[in-house]
């Protein structure tokens, strides 16, 4: 009786099972089929279940702290590299001998660059997170000083005599002049659009800034970004150097003799639509070389060759003796070493219009690219040994150092920076965004058009059958989990369907992402991905009085007449906190006659201030510009019947917005009347 | 080298004395100018800024070299300079923006793409990081480093309507000239303003000169050692921060109530209006005045009671006079026909 009766309850058992499996399978095989767009994905829930939680006990369990090495160098005596580890805000101090790191020095959030004083006694570093520049005592190992700049300082160099510290920022696009006696920021100067390198020149007379983005024109006009030139014994802008169809001026460096300044660039195609990958037509990585003789030209030269495309350069350093420079090129795990007394002779014997022709002809780099040196993941910043003999290599995904041997031009084994040896999902996946193995010929990386995971402020023809149509704005990825659908249309339910097989037949022009690769890169996207504190606009989660009557001004139901608006004509029914995004569809009147008629994918707004240009397509260069040139019909908000103050107001509001985090938080805080 | 204003300490005559300018020499569209009318004039440097109907007109190194909107200017017509002590960089009114130059680049700021009032920008000035403008819609505050505007109008600052002629800066005060509205003072530090009107409120005749500014009707403002000097359609008013003092042309050496453009450089205050320049330090008086029918002209100095003439040939080049600008011993002054220079020259 006993086993019948447990012959009956397995019975039933397997046939609830079986009940459940099926149809459960089935609709697991649905659910991911219609996640993933595609019929094959393995029914594998961990996959998005696990690995793309992104807070809390599990996401911090699945999860390690890595250390992300980004700038570095190297003391006087040479034993002793500083390393920015951006991921941990420290500077890890490491002895060269014995390859340990024999101390840890917390510094701000996400640092960035670091200096050292002549005597090698002080470092400086920026903290592109905390808007200031730490001033470190190396004997100590302490921070003594702190000094604020302008919103995300990046590249770092100091006056001839020490007197003044220049900042880049990076977020405000301009220049903290820093007098090291006051210990406090002087002035600040404009530069170009997002800069970020900078360079003294030898004699000390000039400092060079490069951008990252190019200046805003409209779609269809070719790309310019700019260089500024500070003249620094004025501490005053003295020239702008246009640098024609490049952006991402990441870094530059003057030669020691001073007769060159050398730029690290990449050359997007935006105009181009983006099909053409295959031939070569989407982007093209190289350095510019501004002369700083006779002429001064601008010349541009390749890095990229036949069939072989060295994506993302980042770092651009020359050897102590002048005859070479070193380019790290992110997207393909690369440096490769120019022979710069080739470059010269091309320089003095070449006509312009030859060199202009050349600087398209990727068989010309073979000219004066002498080798191609592999490195760790993601290369970064750079520093030669104090006698030119070694270079060492930020090797940031890696958490170690790259020793390069400067006679053999061959790697030497890797500094290890001591931190975890495990690789997450999430660091795959992070290693595989900033690698262009993925695309045609290594031709671009998805960090090139989302540099720091973000946007690059490019509009560009993504047409697949139709060529010319839908121009879009590259979209920032910054804290985009929960906020599906993507992509301007909607069209997109996941980043699965986002990133998989369409990803390559219309944009990598390669093979697609293998399965676990896919799943690495959206774990990385959707958890690895924030916003920068907005410390602009908001440092201190406190609305100022116009961002409080703009906040207002955002949530309101009647007109200055008087006149109640329309539910879909209110600020906040479209763009409710904390995304600042209801995830549906609209119609804001700004389609144009190139675009198919669809509603656009409401955008999310958290740190909307940093994502000029806006619009679908880029068409508005400033906020205003949303409601003052393309808000005539009040199809984007009822804003006609405000005053000029008011949509100030509303706009200094807008600035304020910071990551949805701290939003639901304030959000919370503002429910329960406690503020 | 700064400006060379005579101290007004020392035992020479002649340096307490109101300056005299002499060889005169004019800049007209032949011979350099992109057309005849010069609304303002700054001296930067080694060069001279000149805003015209036709463009920003650069005098360096004796040649002239005119920037337009095709280089990237807002508008063509220039009507206000600034050069920011802090950056060097120079800032321009015009008649469709604010256009600021660095390093050779024009970047405009215009009321469709920030947060600016109006796009006719009667005056410019810079304080520190913040740049002031005194527009056709109010008056506004950029902050270069957010490039976040504040507006004020007759809705948030004691204004009688939001036209703005003059903005100026000094001790940390800003002081606006807001038509019907007198003198607007902004106090950096407590953000908050505070208006000088005429007491009297006669629009017509100012009874009592002495009791305050003498005109609501203000065209323009400069602050200059302690001293805030207002021009108005009316007259001229002169402020210690204490007392203020009325002058007219009827009673004092002033060219013309009818008042352009005030400048204040040193103890003196350069006034522009539409029958020549004039040049006072409060109680003695310099005014230029073109001949009617001929290229020559003359000073008239007043000194109390006593007028006095100097005759010049060639004088400035037209009596309707809308900017100056002084460095060292040579003036500037934009007129609705030419620009001309003058060198101060022995009384």
């Amino acid at each position: 009786m006993k086993t019948k009766k447990l012959y009956f309850i397995l019975g039933f058992i397997v046939v609830i099972g079986l009940v459940i499996y099926f149809p459960g399978r089935k609709a697991a095989r649905e659910h991911v089929n219609y996640m993933t767009a595609v019929e094959d994905h393995p029914l594998n829930c961990v996959s998005c279940h696990l690995h793309m939680i992104d807070k809390g006990p599990i996401a911090k369990w699945q999860n390690k702290d890595y250390y992300s090495p980004y700038n570095l160098v190297i003391s006087n005596d040479g034993k002793t590299l500083y390393v920015v580890a951006q991921d941990a805000d420290k500077l890890l101090v490491v002895d060269v001998e014995s390859k340990e790191v024999k101390q840890h020095i917390q510094v701000g959030d996400f640092p960035h660059s670091i200096i050292l004083s002549k005597d090698g006694k002080t470092a400086y570093v920026s903290n592109q997170w905390a808007d200031n520049v730490m001033i470190v005592d190396l004997a100590k190992g302490q921070v003594t000083d702190t000094i604020s700049t302008g919103n995300g300082p990046s590249g770092i160099t100091l006056s001839s005599d020490e007197t003044f510290l220049y900042a880049v920022n990076t977020f405000s696009s301009d220049l903290t002049v820093i007098d090291l006696n006051r210990k406090q920021e002087v002035k600040r100067l404009p530069a170009g659009f997002n800069p970020a390198g900078i360079s003294l020149s030898p004699d000390g007379e000039k400092i060079y800034v490069s951008s990252r983005r190019g200046r805003m024109v409209p779609y269809g006009e070719p790309l310019v970004s700019e260089v500024t030139e500070f003249n620094s014994q004025k501490n005053r802008v003295s020239n702008i150097l246009g640098i024609d169809e490049a952006y991402m001026m990441e870094n530059i460096s003057f030669t020691p003799g001073g007769d060159m300044a050398l730029i690290s660039l990449i050359r997007p195609k935006n105009l181009v639509p983006m099909v053409q990958v295959e031939r070569g037509w989407m982007m093209n990585h190289g350095f510019a070389v501004i002369e700083q003789t006779g002429e001064q030209r601008i010349v541009q030269f390749l890095l990229d060759e036949p069939n072989s495309y060295y994506s993302d350069p980042y770092d651009i350093l020359v050897s102590k003796d002048g005859k070479r420079a070193f380019v790290s090129s992110t997207g393909v795990n690369r440096i490769s070493v120019i022979n710069l007394d080739s470059i010269r002779y091309i320089l003095q014997n070449y006509p312009e219009e030859e060199l202009a022709f050349l600087s398209y002809d990727l068989s010309f780099s073979r000219h004066y690219i002498e080798r191609r040196i592999p490195t760790g993941a993601a290369p970064k910043g750079m520093v030669l040994s104090a006698d030119g003999s070694r270079l060492y290599v930020a090797n940031q995904l890696d958490d170690n150092i790259g020793v390069i041997d400067l006679n053999t031009l061959e790697s030497l084994d890797p500094i290890d920076l001591g931190g975890t040896q495990k690789v997450t999902v999430a660091r795959k996946g992070r290693q595989l965004f900033v690698n262009a193995g993925g695309t045609f010929q290594n031709q671009y990386s998805c960090y090139t058009c989302h540099p720091d995971y973000h946007e690059d402020g490019l509009v560009y023809n993504m047409a697949g059958k139709d060529m010319g149509r839908n121009v879009t704005n590259v979209q920032s990825l910054r804290e985009i989990n929960h906020t599906a659908p993507f992509k301007w249309n909607g069209l997109n339910q996941s980043v699965y369907k986002q990133d998989g097989m369409r990803f390559s037949t219309v944009l990598t022009r390669t093979e697609a992402f293998s399965y676990p690769d896919l799943d690495a890169l959206s774990s990385f996207i959707l958890t690895g991905i924030k916003n920068p504190p907005n410390m602009m606009y908001n440092p201190k989660g406190e609305l100022t009085a116009a961002q409080l009557r703009g906040k207002e001004i955002f949530e309101r139901t009647v007109d200055n007449y008087g006149k109640e608006i329309p539910e879909k004509g209110r600020c906040v029914t479209c763009h409710p906190a904390p995304y600042y995004s209801n995830f549906s569809f609209e119609d804001v009147g700004t389609l144009s006659e190139s675009d198919d008629t669809i509603k656009f994918d409401t955008p999310h707004l958290n740190n909307i201030f940093a994502s000029a240009p806006y619009l679908h397509d880029g068409r508005a260069y400033t906020l205003e510009e949303i409601w003052t040139k393309y808000g005539g019909k009040d199809k984007h908000g009822v804003v006609n019947d405000m005053t000029k103050m008011q949509l100030n107001d509303l706009i200094a509001y807008l600035n304020s917005l910071g990551s949805a985090e701290l939003e639901a938080k304030e959000q919370e805080v503002l429910k329960a009347g406690v503020k | 080298m700064g400006f060379t204003q005579p101290d007004k300490n020392s035992d020479d005559e002649e340096a307490k004395a109101v300056p005299i300018y002499g060889n005169w020499k004019n800049f007209t569209k032949e011979n350099g100018l992109p057309g005849n009318k010069t609304y303002a004039v700054r001296v930067d440097g080694d060069r001279v800024l000149v805003g015209t109907h036709e463009g920003l007109a650069v005098y360096e190194d004796g040649k002239w070299t005119t920037y337009t909107t095709e280089d990237g200017l807002s508008h063509n017509g220039v009507i206000a300079i600034d050069v920011s002590e802090l950056t060097g960089d120079v800032w321009l009114g015009t008649m469709g923006g604010l256009t600021r130059w660095s390093g050779g680049k024009f970047e405009v700021y215009d009321q469709l793409n920030s947060g600016m009032a109006n796009d006719l920008v009667y005056s410019v000035v810079c304080d520190g990081k913040y740049v002031w403008v005194a527009t056709g819609g109010g008056a506004g505050k950029l902050d270069t480093y957010t490039k976040e505007w504040e507006i004020f109008t007759e809705e948030n600052a004691p204004m009688h309507e939001p036209w703005t002629y003059g903005v100026c800066a000094g001790n940390n005060k800003v002081w606006i000239a807001a038509w019907g509205g007198g003198v607007i003072e902004y106090n950096n530090k407590t953000m908050h303003f505070r208006d000088y009107v005429d007491p009297d409120g006669n629009m017509e005749i100012d009874l009592f000169p002495d009791d305050g500014v003498v005109h609501d009707i203000t065209t323009g403002v400069s602050y200059s050692d302690g001293i805030l000097w207002v021009g108005t359609y009316f007259g001229l008013s002169r402020y210690d921060g204490v007392h203020w003092k009325g002058y007219f042309d009827h009673d004092s050496g002033l060219a013309s109530n009818f008042i352009n453009f005030v400048r204040a450089v040193g103890d003196y205050a350069y006034l522009c209006t539409d029958k020549g320049l004039s040049i006072t330090d409060g109680e003695s008086w310099v005014t230029y005045k073109k001949n009617e029918n001929d290229k020559n002209g003359k000073a008239i100095i007043t000194k109390g009671e006593t007028k006095t003439e100097k005759a010049f040939s060639p004088s400035i080049s037209h009596n309707f006079v809308l900017g100056v600008d002084v460095k060292d011993d040579v003036i500037w002054v934009a007129t609705s026909y030419g620009l001309s220079r003058g060198e101060r020259i022995k009384q």
